[in-house]
């Protein structure tokens, strides 16, 4: 599928095909500024495009970012997949979506997950944090490495 | 002698150099082998260790723990260096830990970390290219007593499976408690859970038993003992653990078990306690048919003695 035939299908956002970055799309509804907080885009050098609460077949409601000039890093998605699961990431180069995929969220994350324990050692230590993934269903548990203290989806600290 | 390393050599060869940091990591199996191991280590005291050198870090104050390892590894022939106050070692001047690991790896074979901070001896155990056994790290985990724990109940009732066991006091802080109930839940035991409503068991841990589909309730009256059960196993109100002291004070006497108590019980309930106690057992309980506390202090010199030898690779 080409960049502009993607972004044709997004009625409601009229915003210019994109030659090389990344499109964020189906992210649950109302995550969208929290995506571009955590991901720094609020100040980034990057244009950055985003729509809000715009109409989807599949989801009802969604958002949307679209990002010129930048491909993520893998800590970068794995906080995509914390926050919205659904989220499908389009690579585009030379107007060309280069590949499509889910933000599939490692086993193991470092340094993308903030330990709330105020006696975990990763919060007195000059480490990385580091988390394994307790349960993705019914809902995303994540245990920390080091002080096997459980997160469950909705009080996950992104860094 | 039910299993020994003729029997599981690769078992036993798998054990060599690892770490002991949590029970999260061991399987149903390798439980086992440890234990069916630890019965030949009961009246082993020969010199398996001679020339090894363990160092012991205490950040945190223990005496029980500590002279156990010591015990042990002296039992063995081995030799015990190492601190039991953070104070004097460098990590007052402001050294990492891992750094702390880094060097003192160079003076011995094998490494006994307890420290306050949960996830100190994960991070001591990446560190070190040596085997490193957690003393008890915060109110995270402490599986060498877990290890004496299992040791002691499957040679009071002669198994693992199927128990009722009962625990009660701080069921919130007490990492004893947390990693004795998480194994056992394997084993098909099932659970009451006795403690004032502001102590109770965590809600992860909780809903880990639900999704395995563990039989367990829980009670807020520690007044009131359960009678259908096998074990009463009985934690001590740790004052260490509260920042309130308000709170501490509240539920410091939420229950003591003596004698005349455990006359609501049919027969002799195994009484369980990691020690220290303070007054959450009488004392006229000590020399009760069921009181098992001071076997399992006994039985951590041999559940300790055994992981040593197979850590380091040294069995008879």
């Amino acid at each position: 599928m080409t960049a502009e035939r993607l972004l044709a299908e997004e009625r409601s956002i009229k915003v210019s095909a994109l030659e090389r970055g990344t499109v964020i799309d189906h992210l649950r509804h109302g995550t969208g500024l929290r995506v571009l907080a955590v991901l720094g885009l609020s100040d980034a050098d990057q244009t950055v495009s985003i729509g809000l609460n715009l109409d989807s077949r599949r989801m009802g409601r969604k958002d949307l970012i679209k990002i010129e000039g930048k491909e993520l890093t893998r800590e970068e998605i794995d906080k995509i997949a914390i926050l919205s699961p659904e989220a499908t990431l389009s690579i585009i180069r030379d107007f060309q979506v280069v590949s499509k995929l889910g933000p599939e969220l490692e086993n193991e994350l470092e340094g993308v997950v903030r330990c709330r324990n105020p006696s975990c050692i990763s919060n007195h230590e000059r480490i990385p944090s580091r988390f394994l993934v307790a349960d993705r269903e019914p809902i995303l548990r994540l245990r920390c490495a080091y002080c096997e203290r459980v997160v469950p989806q909705g009080e996950i600290d992104l860094l | 002698m039910t299993a020994d390393t003729v029997a599981n050599p690769e078992l036993a060869k798998a054990f060599v150099g690892r770490d002991v940091v949590s029970m999260r990591d061991f399987r149903r199996e390798e439980i086992l082998f440890v234990l069916d191991l630890a019965e030949r280590f009961e009246h082993t005291s020969e010199p398996l260790l001679g020339g090894r050198v363990v160092v012991n870090l205490f950040f945190e104050p223990s005496t029980r723990t500590r002279l156990s390892f010591e015990a042990a590894m002296v039992r063995l022939g081995g030799q015990n260096i190492g601190f039991a106050d953070a104070g004097i070692s460098s990590v007052a001047k402001g050294e990492s830990l891992a750094d702390t690991i880094r060097v003192v790896e160079n003076y011995c074979d094998i490494i006994v970390i307890r420290h306050k901070f949960e996830g100190a001896a994960r991070l001591a155990a990446e560190a070190s290219r040596l085997p490193v056994i957690n003393g008890g790290d915060g109110s995270n985990q402490h599986p060498t007593q877990t290890l004496l724990d299992l040791f002691t109940i499957r040679k009071l009732h002669g198994r693992l499976e199927k128990l009722r066991v009962a625990f009660l006091g701080d069921l919130k802080y007490s990492r004893t408690v947390h990693s004795l109930i998480e194994v056992l839940a394997q084993f098909e035991c099932e659970f009451v859970l006795v403690s004032p409503q502001e102590l109770r068991m965590p809600r992860d841990i909780l809903d880990d038993l639900a999704r395995d589909g563990v039989r367990c309730r829980e009670e807020f009256k520690p007044s009131i003992l359960p009678v259908d059960v096998d074990i009463l196993y009985t934690t001590r109100i740790q004052k260490e653990r509260f920042v309130d002291p308000v709170e501490y004070e509240r539920v410091r006497n939420a229950y003591r078990l003596d004698r005349e108590a455990l006359e609501v019980f049919p027969r002799p309930v195994t009484v369980m306690h990691p020690l220290p106690r303070v007054n959450e057992i009488s004392t006229d309980l000590d020399d009760y048919e069921g009181a098992a506390y001071f076997q399992q202090a006994r039985n951590g010199i041999t559940v300790r003695k055994t992981l040593l030898s197979l850590l380091l690779g040294a069995l008879p």
